[in-house]
């Protein structure tokens, strides 16, 4: 393959005008165009973008894209997951995957069978510190891993209402940041989950009523006897420097790693606004993510990341959002080892 | 008012140059070895005793600044006596030690201090302050960290000996439980993982646990004894409906000093530092002379002590069984 064309199906993520940007840095992509069930909303996207409209995701489809990025709302990606696979398309989709592990696991079956690749979008994976970090824990630097401390703290995203909407989100602040680092500590720790601990609270945000907690917590428990904490609240006010942070302190028997993945940034303070403003001038990872996605196709050969990196990292949601409601620790259903 | 110190190493060293800073006169040292009382005794001007109760004779207030296991006997010893007690933090190794303690005390009708000078160091009271004020409105996320090299590595200090100080979670972390308790009100359950629950000989320990309030506030407290040395590093954080306070463990160290090394191995190694007008041993001191002189109110209770305890022996017990454990459910047998 030598060119890709590509759709875009949604745009209720805020990351699909991001990874239309990185799609359009790539000479061989050409982007098909934009459709959404919201028919305002797509058109608005369409627009402001510069794309192709179409009025259905069967219009989208009938195009016979080579790949589709899908960006709807969490508890819809599997459903045009499996119109894309039975179109034959390949597919990035926005993370979470699915909100349940057992959805997860039928739309990278539905792949499978179809034989078009299905990449979660984990852009965290290729952001240069992040990758530094890995290459010092794999050198073994820090000598046996006792634990690590991360947070994935944000602002709540209050301008997109359906990221608070429990039958779109599936959850709140468990499910929309819990996975990206589950899933960067799965791939330096290179072993799976065995039990998720979480606490949750709708404290923050009050003034949005929420339905979903916006203050959480997990402890997960590793294979292999480490621990780590992700700490995925909404917990940084509107009136934050930045949207947010992915920061992981990892200790272990040589001593202590500090990972803030967003720390390339500059403070600016401008007269006349309230407050100090971060520029970041780090690498950007969406573009790394983006360009693995349309290499992948081009070579024909695997994603950086599979499939069943999805499912792992949704299960892993599933079962904090799980814990927080019950308040006892759940245990992974290791379905591998499974009889 | 005349001070009896009991127990001569890093703490009762301290203790000794934070009671100079207040009217009090530390009239006695006693600790089980000769050589370190009788230097103590000579730097404070003090008797240097060769029992606890030689010391009691001698003293109104007992400060107690031995190690964990002995907290208890040495506490109901001068409870009985009829004497006020600064005992230093954790109150006691075990649960019905700590309860026993706080019986005894208000049976003699003494003070029970527990020296959680967390509370005075100025980063903490300030922010609890502004806790206190409303500006972060409702409580939902606090994260506390703390952490060092392991201390006395390789060595018999009693330190290193859980049995006898509870290790890293009854020794370290405590301040922070305390900490949050404070400010985000009586803990419910408590879930931990830690290095040591697992490896009882592993070289150093790092915990994280998980504190649910009754508030619905969720607690997110880190201790490590793992880092280099010297690297020693705290950081908190409280999140709330109306704002955020942060406090990297950056900012707790304005002064910074990195020199080539001489010949002489280890000379140059210097720590970051938080240089302070006041020594908060000394905020703490002068806060229990004021309490047992004027009968000002304690800042940290012998009840918040004993609820601190009741936190750190749940984190234990739940790093070991794996679940989370209430606090008020402890036995007090926990350990």
């Amino acid at each position: 393959m030598t060119a890709l064309r590509v759709a875009l199906l949604s745009s209720a993520h805020v990351h699909a005008a991001v990874w239309l940007a990185g799609l359009r840095q790539r000479p061989e992509v050409t982007v098909l165009g934009v459709a959404d069930e919201d028919g305002a909303r797509g058109r608005a996207f369409a627009a402001a973008q510069g794309l192709t409209w179409f009025d259905s995701y069967a219009a989208a489809l009938a195009e016979a894209p080579d790949a589709v990025v899908i960006n709807s709302e969490n508890t819809r990606h599997a459903a045009l997951v499996e119109m894309a696979a039975d179109a034959g398309a390949h597919v990035l989709c926005e993370k979470p995957l699915a909100t349940t592990a057992d959805e997860a696991r039928r739309m990278v079956a539905r792949c499978e069978d179809a034989g078009v690749t299905l990449m979660p979008a984990f852009p965290m994976r290729f952001s240069p510190p992040v990758i530094a970090a890995r290459e010092a824990l794999l050198a073994g630097n820090l000598g046996r891993v006792y634990g690590c401390n991360a947070t994935n703290q944000g602002q709540l995203p209050a301008h997109v209402p359906w990221f608070i909407d429990p039958q779109l989100a599936g959850g709140g602040a468990l499910m929309d940041h819990v996975v990206h680092v589950a899933d960067l500590l799965r791939w330096f720790f290179g072993c799976e989950l065995r039990e998720v601990y979480a606490l949750a609270n709708r404290i923050l945000y009050p003034e949005l009523e929420p339905q979903v907690e916006t203050g959480a917590v997990v402890l997960l428990d590793f294979e292999d006897g480490s621990f780590a904490s992700i700490d995925c609240s909404w917990s940084r006010p509107p009136e934050y420097p930045t949207w947010g942070n992915v920061k992981l302190e990892i200790v272990g028997e040589r001593g202590l790693l500090t990972l803030d993945a967003f720390r390339q940034a500059s403070t600016v303070f401008r007269r006349g606004s309230p407050g100090a403003q971060l520029a970041y001038w780090g690498s950007d990872a969406n573009q790394g993510l983006i360009d693995d996605f349309v290499d992948s196709l081009l070579q024909g050969r695997p994603p950086a990341i599979s499939g069943e990196d999805g499912v792992r990292a949704s299960a892993i949601a599933e079962a904090a959002l799980q814990s927080a409601r019950s308040g006892e620790p759940v245990r992974l259903q290791n379905e591998r080892d499974a009889p | 008012m005349r001070v009896g110190i009991v127990g001569a190493g890093f703490m009762g060293e301290t203790h000794a140059r934070a009671w100079a800073a207040t009217p009090a006169r530390v009239a006695a040292v006693y600790a089980p070895r000769e050589e370190p009382t009788r230097k103590l005794a000579q730097q404070v001007g003090a008797s240097a005793c060769r029992s606890l109760q030689e010391l009691i004779d001698k003293v109104d207030v007992v400060d107690v600044c031995a190690p964990t296991d002995r907290h208890a006997a040495i506490g109901l010893q001068v409870a009985a006596a009829g004497r006020h007690l600064l005992m230093e933090k954790p109150l006691a190794r075990k649960l019905a030690e700590g309860q026993e303690l706080l019986r005894a005390c208000e049976l003699a009708g003494v003070q029970l201090l527990v020296g959680h000078v967390l509370r005075f160091f100025p980063e903490y009271a300030a922010a609890q302050a502004s806790v206190a004020r409303g500006d972060v409105g409702e409580l939902a996320v606090l994260r506390l960290t703390r952490g060092s090299f392991q201390p006395w590595a390789g060595t018999s200090h009693w330190l290193t000996d859980e049995s006898r100080s509870g290790g890293l979670v009854l020794d370290l972390m405590i301040h922070d439980f305390d900490y949050a308790q404070w400010l985000a009100g009586p803990v419910e359950s408590v879930y931990a993982r830690s290095v040591r629950s697992r490896e009882a000989d592993s070289p150093g320990d790092y915990c994280l646990a998980l504190l649910r309030h009754r508030s619905g506030a969720i607690s997110h407290v880190e201790g490590a004894w793992a880092y280099p040395q010297p690297l020693f590093r705290t950081a908190l954080e409280i999140a709330g409906s109306e704002g955020l306070i942060e406090q990297p463990a950056e900012s707790t160290a304005p002064l910074d000093i990195r020199l080539a090394r001489q010949d002489t191995e280890g000379a140059d190694i210097v720590a970051p530092t938080s240089p302070l007008a006041e020594d908060p041993f000394v905020t703490q001191m002068r806060n229990v002379y004021d309490v047992l002189a004027d009968g000002a109110t304690p800042r940290c209770s012998a009840a918040d002590a004993l609820a601190a305890l009741r936190i750190a022996l749940a984190a234990r017990k739940s790093a070991r069984c794996g679940r989370p454990v209430r606090p008020d459910e402890l036995g007090g047998v926990a350990d």
